[in-house]
């Protein structure tokens, strides 16, 4: 039944589009965040009712394969969560109704195809959504059609291209060497095949591809352009979700049901993950723009997710795993503060901006909360997913990287102070004496997602033994 | 087990609960309490630490009976919840709450008349739990958790004046403890690995007959170090100076650099045996950062700085005491913990007193002031000759058992060392109080608030009367001492 969390968001988004158009503009809004809700609403309910359900008559028209286990089924929570955010700070500073509109009929069509990515179960299928999921974020990014917007999304359509082809030539080795696209037909035949140089090909392939989607360094070129040239909506969309289940998500999925581990794949996860940690963090230090800053601090933390996955052990997938709910929840409360920053002062320029404390209390609170996660301090939510993964680390004998991500946390911490001394502490300047705080509509997703960090964050001990067991049948030997 | 029998364990487990949860959770009540009126406000925040400070008081019998209370709820990878009190954790956080308290009062004078007021009292009163918390915590991860929550803490009270240098300054002190404890945190994955188990008490047994690397307990050290400001951690002790004066009181002196000390005693005396090295490494360091930063509080002329730098001289008496590892010298460790406490959290508000009503830092600029606060003068000659441990006050007891400890060990040349040491802390604060009270009145200032004063005074007494009065935190400390080193008498 689950294929519905794919049709539906689709075919809302042509019945939106049918006749009554004044109609369905006033509705769009209720009815996105009602579908948004559910999923996440859905995520939680018993196996039994929803997930095992199969509807017969949807798999004969519709021939491709879908499944959820765990690490779907997070990955769905925190699209129905991230698009939410988006859509509420949507109402607040896309202004025209038109506009808004295509907005949201956009994400509902992003929405869909990154359903589609979560509970693909063949390797065709995968890339078909990732392509939809693809070209609404490059409509989503030249939103505004201006010149940047412009510029960066088409360089992210090269780079984007570059990964399709490397994609596409991976499925097709794949595909001549096991017969089939299904996940686990694959799996077999590789099982059984010797390594050879094709296999490795393929997978190399396959690899590049999703790093470059994932915008791990050094393939990282478009994505802190992306993120700083998208309209603020957009920005949290990109890097609180979109990414993050375009690359990392996908690459958790084909190692972990299509390739499996060995070292030499373990190796390079480590090797990559490590680099764009640390490398992110440093390249965040050096940034005076606020969302290039977070752009940066995103690769960072992406290359934290792939340090867990290299660990190659259930724990480290789970720590990983979380890190992407976590990340989807400080990074996008980070953009709704740039977002709230950028819209009561007009520019991002941290370096210019003193003292907002004062006048944005709220902001200023929940980005202090937002920060503190993201660089790993106790009791916030990032400080257990990122303890899993070092603990993961460690445990499988990668000492070296366990300390580099351990140390890499004090980088974050340093960037993220800078940014918290230059935007609202320090003494108020009279440029910016009379900025207000933010509209309930900045604020409201904000508090909710720094509830959620806090929250979490308290909860976790709780949550974890439950959230790690669901991995051991995952991950497997 | 009788059903009496379990009703005092679930009172007591209730009390160390309380003791920790009171103050954290009433923390983010302050802000709200503070829309009704600022002074139910105020008075909260103290009652909040005063109620921490009785619920402790209330486990001073238990364990003085020999008998520990033990929380324990299990959760995935050995991430337990488990506290333990035992005589050591009872009388820190006693010392911790005590001091906090009258810190507290002191607050109510001086900081009434500047802004984010919601802010200092919510983040002094979430300090003090915390502090709790890691008293009585008994796993590792738990104890780094609140070991953090008490470094966000003091880096918002430490850039409380939002002044660009100070914050900075609140910046570097985050930085640099939490760069420790992110050492000390790879230590505690090593001691895992080793045992399976982040738990204390598991990893004693387990750690019976083997040992940890050297390696693990470098890094632990340097986790510790960087709290309590000792060498080569300890520049951001002075420069986190620029707090309000009860902000440095609170940190400096009293409670958050003991937090090293006090982790130190945890892991390294009760729970881990190091190689027989560290018995000689660790006084060296500590003599090192006492003797350099004495050296420094003898030329620096920032009042606050001055203080400062001794409480990094003084700390180094404390880890002394405590690698020594014989009996009498760790009771005058922890003794220390107390006295100094008490003298030094007298000393940083009597400072405060002076900054704020002679709006002069700089000593050389100061004089007379004895004629005009004559209270504030008095009290902080008192907790002076206790830091500098002239009989009867209690610091000189603290000193004398340190050294008679360490001259049971017989290392000569070391002893020489804080020799020179406490003799340049009786130069450097006389030097301070001739500049600051006697001679000639540069600068016009009276006494401040009653609330002030009393408060000043109040540590000041307390210095002498724990002196006079030693048998009792003697006994007490005494009892620890024998729990930590398991002698049965």
């Amino acid at each position: 039944m689950y294929a519905l969390l794919v049709l539906v968001p689709f075919f809302s988004l042509l019945a939106l589009n049918l006749p009554f158009r004044e109609l369905n503009r006033r509705l769009a809004f209720g009815f996105a965040a009602i579908l948004f809700l559910l999923q996440m609403g859905l995520v939680f309910i018993p196996d039994v009712y929803f997930w095992r359900v199969h509807l017969s008559f949807f798999a004969n028209i519709f021939h491709f394969q879908l499944a959820a286990d765990i690490l779907s089924k997070v990955v769905l929570f925190c699209i129905g969560l991230v698009s939410l955010t988006a859509l509420c700070v949507s109402r607040s500073l896309i202004k025209e109704s038109e506009e808004r509109f295509n907005f949201i009929n956009i994400i509902l069509l992003a929405v869909a195809g990154m359903n589609g990515v979560a509970l693909a179960q063949d390797i065709f299928s995968l890339y078909v959504f990732l392509e939809i999921t693809a070209v609404s974020s490059f409509i989503l990014i030249a939103f505004e059609k201006d010149i940047l917007g412009l510029e960066s999304s088409f360089k992210y359509i090269v780079l984007s291209a570059v990964a399709t082809v490397l994609m596409i030539a991976g499925i097709a080795i794949l595909m001549f060497i096991a017969g089939s696209t299904n996940f686990s037909v694959i799996h077999s035949a590789l099982l059984s095949q010797n390594r050879n140089l094709l296999l490795s090909l393929s997978i190399g392939l396959f690899l590049s591809a999703l790093f470059i989607k994932a915008g791990l360094m050094p393939f990282h070129g478009w994505l802190p352009d992306a993120y700083t040239a998208a309209p603020a909506p957009v920005s949290i969309f990109l890097a609180g979700i979109v990414t993050k289940v375009a690359g990392v998500y996908c690459l958790i999925r084909i190692i972990l049901s299509v390739i499996g581990f060995n070292d030499q794949l373990k190796g390079i996860l480590l090797l990559v993950g490590a680099f764009s940690a640390i490398f992110g963090a440093l390249s965040a230090l050096t940034q005076s723009d606020f969302k290039r800053m977070l752009s940066y601090s995103s690769i960072s933390q992406i290359g934290y997710i792939i340090l867990g996955l290299g660990s190659g052990t259930a724990l480290g997938v789970a720590g990983a795993t979380l890190h992407i709910f976590n990340h989807a929840v400080f990074k996008s409360l980070l953009f709704v503060n740039s977002a709230a920053v950028e819209s009561q002062t007009g520019s991002r320029d941290i370096d210019k901006m003193n003292g907002l404390a004062k006048q944005m209390p709220w902001t200023s609170l929940t980005s202090i909360l937002g920060s503190l996660s993201c660089a790993g301090i106790p009791p916030l939510a990032g400080f257990w997913s990122k303890l899993v993964i070092i603990i993961a680390l460690w445990l499988a004998g990668y000492k070296i990287y366990a300390v580099i991500a351990v140390l890499g946390s004090l980088l974050t911490l340093a960037y993220f102070l800078a940014l918290q001394r230059k935007l609202f502490f320090a003494q108020p300047n009279d440029e910016f004496k009379n900025i207000k705080e933010a509209g309930f509509g900045l604020i409201f997703p904000a508090f909710f997602l720094a509830a959620l960090i806090v929250g979490a964050g308290i909860l976790s001990p709780w949550i974890l033994s439950n959230f790690i067991l669901g991995f051991n049948s995952l991950v497997g030997g | 087990m009788s059903p009496t029998a379990k009703d005092t364990t679930m009172h007591y487990s209730g009390l160390v609960l309380g003791a920790i949860f009171i103050p954290v959770l009433g923390a983010f009540c302050l802000p709200l309490a503070a829309k009704v009126s600022k002074r139910l406000r105020n008075i909260l925040s103290f009652i909040f630490i005063a109620s921490s400070f009785i619920l402790c008081l209330e486990l001073i019998p238990l364990v003085l009976s020999g008998q520990t209370v033990s929380i324990s709820k299990q959760f995935a990878l050995g991430l337990n919840f488990s506290l333990l009190a035992d005589s050591l954790a009872v009388f820190m956080a006693c010392v911790s709450s005590l001091i906090s308290a009258i810190i507290a009062l002191y607050s109510f004078g001086y900081i009434s008349h500047y802004e984010n007021q919601n802010e200092y009292y919510c983040m002094v009163t979430l300090f003090l739990g915390a502090m709790i918390g890691l008293i009585f915590s008994a796993n590792l991860i738990l104890l780094y958790i609140f070991w953090e929550i008490t470094a966000i803490t003091s880096w918002r009270l430490i850039g409380f004046f939002r002044d660009k240098p100070y914050v900075l300054k609140a910046d570097k002190a985050f930085l640099v403890t939490v760069f420790g404890s992110l050492l000390m945190l790879i230590g505690f994955l090593n001691i895992y690995q080793q045992t399976g188990s982040f738990d204390l008490p598991v990893i004693k047994e387990s750690l019976k007959f083997s040992a940890v690397s050297n390696l693990t307990v470098a890094l632990i050290l340097a986790g510790i170090f960087s709290k309590s400001a000792t060498l080569p951690f300890q520049t951001w002790l002075p420069d986190a100076g620029v707090a309000p004066s009860p902000v440095t009181a609170l940190l400096h002196a009293a409670v958050l650099v003991k937090i090293g000390v006090y982790v130190f005693a945890r892991i390294f005396i009760v729970n881990i045996t190091p190689d027989v090295l560290w018995h000689t490494i660790v006084p060296l360091i500590a003599g090192l950062s006492a003797i350099v930063s004495a050296g420094a509080a003898l030329i620096e002329t920032d009042l606050k700085r001055i203080i400062a730098y001794s409480t990094i001289s003084q700390i180094g008496f404390i880890f002394f005491g405590l690698a020594l590892g014989n009996e009498v010298a760790l009771l005058g460790a922890l003794l220390f913990i107390l006295m100094h406490g008490l003298a030094k959290a007298g000393l940083f508000l009597c400072a405060g007193i002076v900054e704020q009503n002679a709006k002069v830092k700089d000593i050389t600029k100061l004089g007379g002031l004895i004629s005009t606060m004559p209270i504030t003068a008095i009290s902080f000659l008192f907790c002076s000759f206790s830091i500098m441990g002239i009989p009867p006050f209690g610091g000189f007891f603290s000193k004398y058992l340190v050294f008679s400890g360490a001259l049971a060990e017989g290392r000569l040349w070391i002893i020489l060392i804080y020799l020179v040491c406490a003799f340049m802390t009786i130069i450097y604060l006389f030097r301070v109080f001739n500049l600051v009270f006697l001679g000639k009145a540069n600068i016009p200032a009276r006494e401040a608030s009653p609330m002030m004063v009393k408060s000043v005074a109040t540590l000041a007494i307390l210095s002498l009367v724990a002196g006079i009065l030693i048998y009792y935190p003697y006994q007490f400390a005494q009892k620890a001492s024998w729990q930590m080193l398991e002698v049965i008498r």
